[in-house]
């Protein structure tokens, strides 16, 4: 902006004048300083003078000069004067004739003004306006104050006489003075203020009002807002005054402004009317001549422009804008034509800078107003405008002039940006927008908001950055046109104008002075950075900043910023970008050739003659420090694969390798004097070395250079054709081996590159990957013709070498499957087929078996676990022996597999050379014996102990009076594949509360009973076993074999031998015997002889805990029946207790033989009829009662505990059919035989 | 002749909305396609000559600055594909959309006074969102490359299927009114 007057730039503000704020000159001859006041008291702090000083800074301070003052608060501009400054003369008579119209002196009219002719606005207008003439006049006047003893004592004294005279003289004075101002004030409709500045004391004398009254109509000040008293005060209260003097005197100052306004609209109305009548009045041939006045497009400028500068002094920013931009469009009709304005005059420059003003002011205006985009849109409409004037000028876009006239456009709209957003301006975000989605518009003004959804990209106002950039761009342009005429103007000698002033300009300094503060603009506008702080408009930003080092010949500053561009752009892979970047700069040269090409043919080896030129003629700064050009971070040059035939290999072995390097195929570099390839293996510091073999000649595309068997440790050289062809490929062949397990694998290589005293390295990093496809490596078979195929095993850019793994033979015998409860043997047998000794260690590992309640256990030696044995050391073996080591297992629960993992690792002498064999073994295991158990319960015989008998009370009285006994029934079978020799059986008695074992049959045979169990064979036992049932009944009683069967054998081993002797062990079932309340047992003889009694008994037993059975029992003689009865057919038994019994007894005599049916007993108990539900019974058993079970003792056998219900329904169904023989539940045949010896005699 | 073939067919495909070649004139310069890893995939200078690619690569590359700090601020929201205007530079207006993929497509309008409507925008994008995944769905592109390979490199500058895509991308600103139609063939 400094390139403009600021005074058509600045924000205008009412402009008040202020006189008497003069810093009186120190001290002694102070007259204001009172006599009665200490001598001490120091100037400064007399009240007076400070009172000055701070009137002076809090006036000036209350507005200062700027460019961006959007506020419209009521304060003005202060321009400290003399109290009798003297105002520019307003109009004044042409000299030659005093009674033509005056003008003002600024006028084109008039003849010693510098806008004589025909000039529109000079700066010096405003500057008049704002420092010359003011709206408003504050003269601020100490008061006169009697001396002290003047002063009367008390208000009741009278006024000392003199006193009265001399302050009425003395305001006369003063009168005088302020009404001479007055009147040249009031000349100009400038409001005149007095302030009077008085002490505090002052304030109170009840003469004041006289005084002043007498001042004011003396002096002809206003009534309004003209007289202020002032006496010295804080700080903050003067603040409060000089707020409400501005208040009152800031109406006054809008109607100076408006009169002027309405005075120059006047004026312009009077022109406009004029003007159609308007006849050129000089130079009516057309010469230009000097004295051509002002033409009336130009009035139009100058009224307009002066009405715009009155609003904007009255704070009215609309009209000031309306006005500004009425002069702006009369302005671009002047410039529209070359007969008004005609280009490169001072005129013309001088419109050209008020154009150029006027639009920033507009461009300000509608900032101020939020209007980004109309105030973007002027900017732009000026520069596109003003460039369609400068081609007509002949100042188009390829003279510098033009792009110094655009940069600087930009500059001051980036500047004013700048201003703005520091204070007040927020600029808008453009965020997008997103159009409703799908909602299928169903009205036309719905439609119509759709289309109207978008921007004007070119109206969107971005930050101050993007306009320094585009400012800094355009000082490029203006430097390069400004080279292209120095070219010309060399040629031809030529003086063009302004060329010697451009010559002095420093272009770059100025672009970089521009990019410099885009770029800082940029980044404080760019809320992300990536990752080191660099956004990617900054970078591009320093791209240019470099460019326009690189352009100045400051090459290492362009270095540096290219090296921390490249790093971006390289990362992300911008190649396009990048060479251009790498491309100007020199030293990076070798990198191009890397990255290559430009699409033109014609380039066609142009970078590696850059190269050799630069090498040629250049001298290294160091002659034994070779440069190297590290690409790692780039684009290597060769595209590099490596290939080994094998991926693993032993010690010892040869692996051949393939190392191939291809030359891109669009840059050329055949040229490049390579002198030499140093190939660097992980396993050896010294590298492999190619030669150039100057002899050599490049034939076709692929080149083979075999290094043939490559000791370990020793650098090979050889000789080889370092030259590539376009695309050509040089393929470095040989075998490596490893004397100790590693990864072979090339680490790097390093070309070399001679020329004169340069050496250049070149690292290649096998890893590093040239854009474009990627393809697997793959093997060259044969040169000519060339034949490249991939491995079978893939891509192997590195071989593993490891030791030769130790020939161990392992193998395990046992006889499968295994028994349960057997120690079962499994014999390891390790052969050493290696031609090495070998330590053996071995460890066992035995999975959790899955199988229930197994517990599983392996022994070796005395080690036991149930997991894992670790770290058996089975010692070395010697070539050709076996060694053998016994593992046990022991397997209980069930069947199943049993998993064991075996590890046998093996060292060799040498340290580190281990291997291991791992082995899984799965053992089948059974179980070598089945047993079946079968059990039936039997009530008690014999008769109960009765209720009263105290015996049953005792502790240990075992009562079985319920419970009664069972059977058990073992029956063991050798199921397994293998033969038993057992032993001993014998049953364990583990005699319990409930159950105790009276008997069995082993109890007598126990050791008799060694013999060999094949497969298939079967063994039984039988055993008693008395039961005692709780009082109360449970719902499952459930009771525990009292004992368990133990069998000791051993496994009879395929050849005859025996195994080691085991212990199987299989305990009794579990006995749930039955229960029932109310039971009748019938004892019966199994056989009788005809015609002798016998005699059948019933045992009724009430087993109820608590309920006394009502019972009556029914002898059902059947006409079939063969047996006459003796006893009661019916009868009711007494009431039975709980826990006893009642015996009942009849005498039968058979009179047929064979098998007889015994007559019918009948039980019923009355008492439980209730208990059984009413569904399940038939209604008539009601009356009868429940019938109860009668068992035969003789047959009796029950399985477990049944179904009370259930039992009822067997009890039934015999009773109705009329019974047969083979029910459970019936009562059996009595046989009856012939008695011989019986003679009929007895009937 | 393609640009038609474009517009009449694509109303049956659901990723190419038709883009109406009667009613945008929007002045496209240039089309840029990046990697989510924001390689550059494509950099097109569609209209204009061809010296300016370089220009179009700048203002690509500058423009992932602009998507970046976009995607930043909508962070919390659900990101909107097209992110729109994203700066205007010298004569050039630069456009953005990301795909759910996060591939940036950006596009380069040249400067007028006119609004660009936001819709007109967005159809472009679909349609080269569209070319893009077509050119990329074919299963061959990985059929000499590593599998490991980022696909990144699927649209290798160069590869046969490269050019395939590019002609894709020419239709699309055939359609825009960018390119004269007789340049198909």
């Amino acid at each position: 902006m400094n390139s403009y007057p600021p005074e058509l730039l600045v924000q205008l503000a009412p402009v008040m004048f202020v006189a008497g704020l003069d810093v009186p000159p120190p001290p002694e001859s102070t007259p204001s300083a009172a006599p009665g006041e200490p001598p001490s008291t120091r100037p400064l702090q007399d009240p007076f003078t400070l009172l000055t000083i701070r009137l002076r800074d809090a006036l000036l301070s209350q507005r200062t000069a700027a460019i961006w003052q959007p506020d419209k608060s009521k304060t003005f501009q202060t321009v400290l004067v003399d109290k009798d400054v003297r105002f520019p003369p307003r109009k004044i008579p042409l000299s030659t004739d005093p009674h033509s119209l005056v003008h003002s002196p600024l006028s084109p009219l008039t003849p010693t003004s510098p806008l004589h002719p025909d000039g529109l606005i000079a700066p010096i207008w405003v500057r008049k306006h704002t420092t010359l003439v003011p709206s408003v006049f504050v003269v601020f006047i100490r008061l006169y104050e009697s001396p002290p003893h003047h002063m009367p004592r008390s208000p009741l004294d009278q006024p000392h006489p003199d006193r009265e005279a001399e302050e009425r003289r003395r305001d006369a004075e003063m009168s005088a003075e302020i009404a001479l101002r007055k009147k040249s004030t009031s000349e100009r409709g400038i409001k005149l203020t007095v302030v009077l500045i008085a002490s505090r004391k002052m304030l109170d004398d009840p003469a004041l009002d006289t005084r002043l009254t007498f001042i004011r109509r003396q002096s002809g000040l206003d009534y309004r807002a003209a007289l202020f008293v002032l006496s010295p005060v804080s700080p903050g209260e003067l603040n409060e005054f000089i707020k409400s003097l501005q208040q009152a005197l800031y109406e006054p100052a809008v109607d100076y402004y408006t009169s002027h306004s309405k005075r120059v609209r006047r004026k312009r109305n009077r022109h406009a009317q004029a003007a159609s009548a308007y006849v050129l009045p000089v130079s009516p041939l057309g010469v230009a001549s000097p004295t051509r006045p002002l033409r009336p497009e130009g009035w139009t400028v100058r009224y307009e422009y002066k009405m715009a500068c009155f609003a904007e002094f009255r704070g009215e920013f609309e009209v000031a804008l309306k006005h500004y931009q009425d002069a702006y469009s009369s302005l671009l009709m002047m410039f529209g034509s070359t007969a008004i304005l005609p280009p490169r005059t001072k005129r013309w420059a001088e419109a050209k800078v008020l154009a150029d003003c006027i639009n920033l002011k507009i461009c300000k205006l509608y900032l101020y107003n939020n209007e980004h985009a109309l105030a973007l849109s002027q900017h732009t409409i000026h520069s596109r405008r003003f460039s369609d004037f400068s081609r007509g000028w002949g100042i188009g876009d390829e003279t510098f002039e033009f792009w110094s006239w655009i940069a600087r456009q930009h500059r001051v709209f980036a500047e004013l940006l700048e201003h703005g957003t520091s204070s007040t301006l927020i600029l808008p975000a453009h965020k997008a927008a997103i159009p409703v989605p799908a909602a299928a518009p169903s009205g036309l003004a719905e439609l119509d908001a759709l289309r109207v959804l978008g921007l004007n990209p070119a109206n969107a106002l971005q930050h101050p950055g993007f306009y320094y950039y585009m400012a800094a761009q355009a000082t490029e342009r203006r430097r390069a046109q400004f080279f292209a005429m120095l070219e010309s103007v060399e040629a031809n000698g030529a003086n063009l104008p302004g060329f010697a002033n451009e010559k002095k300009v420093d272009h770059s300094g100025i672009a970089l002075e521009l990019y410099t503060k885009a770029y800082e603009l940029f980044k404080k506008h760019s809320p992300l950075s990536n990752g080191n702080g660099q956004g990617r408009l900054t970078l591009r930003i320093a791209g240019r900043i470099a460019g326009t080092y690189y352009a100045a010949g400051k090459f290492d500053m362009a270095v540096r910023f290219f090296e921390r561009i490249a790093k971006t752009y390289r990362r992300e892979r911008w190649g396009t970008m990048l060479r251009p970047l790498l491309a100007t700069c020199v030293t990076i040269l070798v990198e191009m050739l890397a990255h290559g090409i430009d699409e033109d043919e014609d380039d066609d080896g142009i970078l590696q003659e850059d190269l050799l030129a630069v090498l040629k003629s250049t001298v290294p700064s160091s002659h034994e420090e070779p440069l190297i050009v590290d690409l790692s971070d780039s684009e290597p040059i060769f595209a590099t694969s490596i290939i080994f035939w094998t991926s693993t290999a032993f010690v010892g072995d040869r692996v051949a390798f393939q190392l191939s390097l291809t030359a891109p195929h669009d840059v050329a570099i055949s040229a490049l004097p390579f002198a030499s390839l140093a190939i660097y293996f992980s396993h050896k510091e010294e590298p492999v070395v190619v030669h150039h073999d100057a002899d050599a000649v490049v034939s076709g595309k692929v080149q083979r250079v075999d290094f043939g068997d490559l000791n370990p440790g020793i650098g090979a050289q050889a000789k080889g054709c370092l030259r590539w062809g376009k695309g050509g490929t040089i393929v470095f062949v040989g075998t490596v081996s490893s004397d100790v397990p590693m990864t072979l694998a090339i680490k790097r290589a390093v070309l070399a590159l001679r020329e004169g005293n340069w050496t250049v390295e070149i690292p290649i990093d096998p890893a590093a990957v040239r854009d474009g496809p990627v393809s697997n490596p793959k093997w060259l078979f044969n040169v000519d013709p060339i034949k490249f195929a991939p491995l079978r095993d893939g891509s192997n850019d590195h071989v593993t070498v490891h030791y030769r793994p130790h020939r161990l033979r392992v193998s395990m015998t046992h006889q499968s499957p295994a028994y349960l409860d057997e120690e079962y043997p499994i014999i390891i047998s390790i052969t050493n087929e290696d031609d090495r000794p070998l330590d053996v260690v071995l460890d066992v590992l035995l999975q959790p078996a899955e199988i229930d309640e197994t517990v599983n256990d392996i022994r070796i030696d005395d080690e036991h676990s149930q997991s894992l044995i670790k770290g058996v050391a089975i010692g070395v073996i010697v070539p050709g022996t076996t060694a053998l080591k016994s593992l046990y297992l022991t397997n209980t629960g069930g069947d199943g597999d049993r998993v064991l993992d075996i590890s046998i690792q093996s060292r060799s002498p040498i340290v580190q050379d281990t291997s291991e064999v791992l082995l899984t073994l799965s053992v089948p295991t059974v179980a070598p014996m089945k047993v079946d158990y079968d059990v039936k319960y039997l009530h008690t015989r014999g008769p109960l102990p009765g209720l009263t008998d105290l015996h049953t009370y005792d502790r240990d009285y075992w009562d079985d009076r319920e419970g009664g006994e069972a059977i058990i029934r073992a029956q063991m079978e050798c199921v397994g594949p293998w033969g038993l020799s057992v032993e001993t059986v014998r049953l364990v008695r583990k005699n319990g509360p409930h159950a105790r074992v009276l008997e069995c049959s082993l109890d007598e045979d126990e050791d008799d009973v060694t013999s060999d169990w094949l497969p298939g064979d079967e063994f039984a036992a039988i055993c008693r076993i008395s039961l005692s049932l709780e009082d109360e009944t449970s719902e499952d009683d459930v009771f525990s074999g009292p004992g368990e069967f133990e069998l000791s054998w051993r496994r009879i081993l395929p050849n005859g031998d025996h195994g080691p002797l085991c212990t199987s062990r299989f305990p009794l079932p579990t006995l749930q015997p039955p229960r029932q309340s109310v039971i009748a047992l019938l004892e019966l003889p199994s056989s009788a002889k005809l015609h002798i009694s016998i005699s059948a008994h019933l045992t009724i037993r009430n087993h109820h805990p608590s309920r006394t059975a009502s019972l009556s029992v029914q002898l059902e003689p059947d006409a079939a029946d063969s047996f006459l009865i003796a006893g009661q057919r019916s009868a009711r038994v007494p009431a039975l207790l709980p826990g006893s019994e009642v015996r009942l007894a009849w005498s039968l005599i058979p009179i047929e033989c064979g098998f007889v049916r015994v007559p019918r007993f009948r039980v019923l108990d009355k008492r439980n009829a209730g208990t059984v539900s009413p569904t399940q019974q038939p209604p008539g058993i009601e009356e009868e009662g429940i019938p109860v079970r009668v068992v035969d003792m003789r047959r009796e056998e029950r399985a477990k505990m049944v179904d009370e219900a259930l039992a009822l329904a067997l009890e039934d169904a015999p009773s109705g059919g009329g019974g047969g023989v083979d029910d459970a539940g019936s009562i059996g045949p009595v046989l009856v035989l012939p008695s011989f010896n019986d003679n009929m005699s007895t009937i | 002749m393609a640009g038609n073939a474009l517009t009449s067919s694509s109303s049956s495909r659901p990723f190419s909305p038709a883009v109406d070649a009667r009613s945008i004139n929007l002045g496209l310069a240039a089309i840029a396609f990046i990697s989510p890893q924001n390689h550059p995939i494509l950099v097109r200078a569609v209209s204009g000559s061809q010296e300016d690619l370089l220009k179009y690569h700048y203002l690509a590359h500058t423009s992932l600055d602009v998507i970046d700090e976009r995607i930043a601020a909508a962070s919390k929201a659900p990101i909107e594909s097209y992110l729109g205007f994203l700066y205007a530079l010298e004569d050039v207006a630069v456009y953005g959309y990301i795909t759910p993929l996060k591939l940036k497509i950006v596009i380069i309008l040249t400067l007028s006074d006119a609004v660009v409507r936001d819709a007109d925008v967005i159809s472009i994008f679909k349609a080269l969102h569209w070319a893009y995944y077509r050119a990329a769905a074919n299963p061959l592109l990985k059929l000499h490359t590593p599998l490991d390979t980022p696909n990144d490199h699927i649209l290798v500058v160069g590869s046969p299927e490269w050019v395939s895509f590019r002609k894709r991308v020419d239709e699309v600103a055939r359609a825009a009114g960018a390119l004269p139609v007789d340049s198909a063939s």
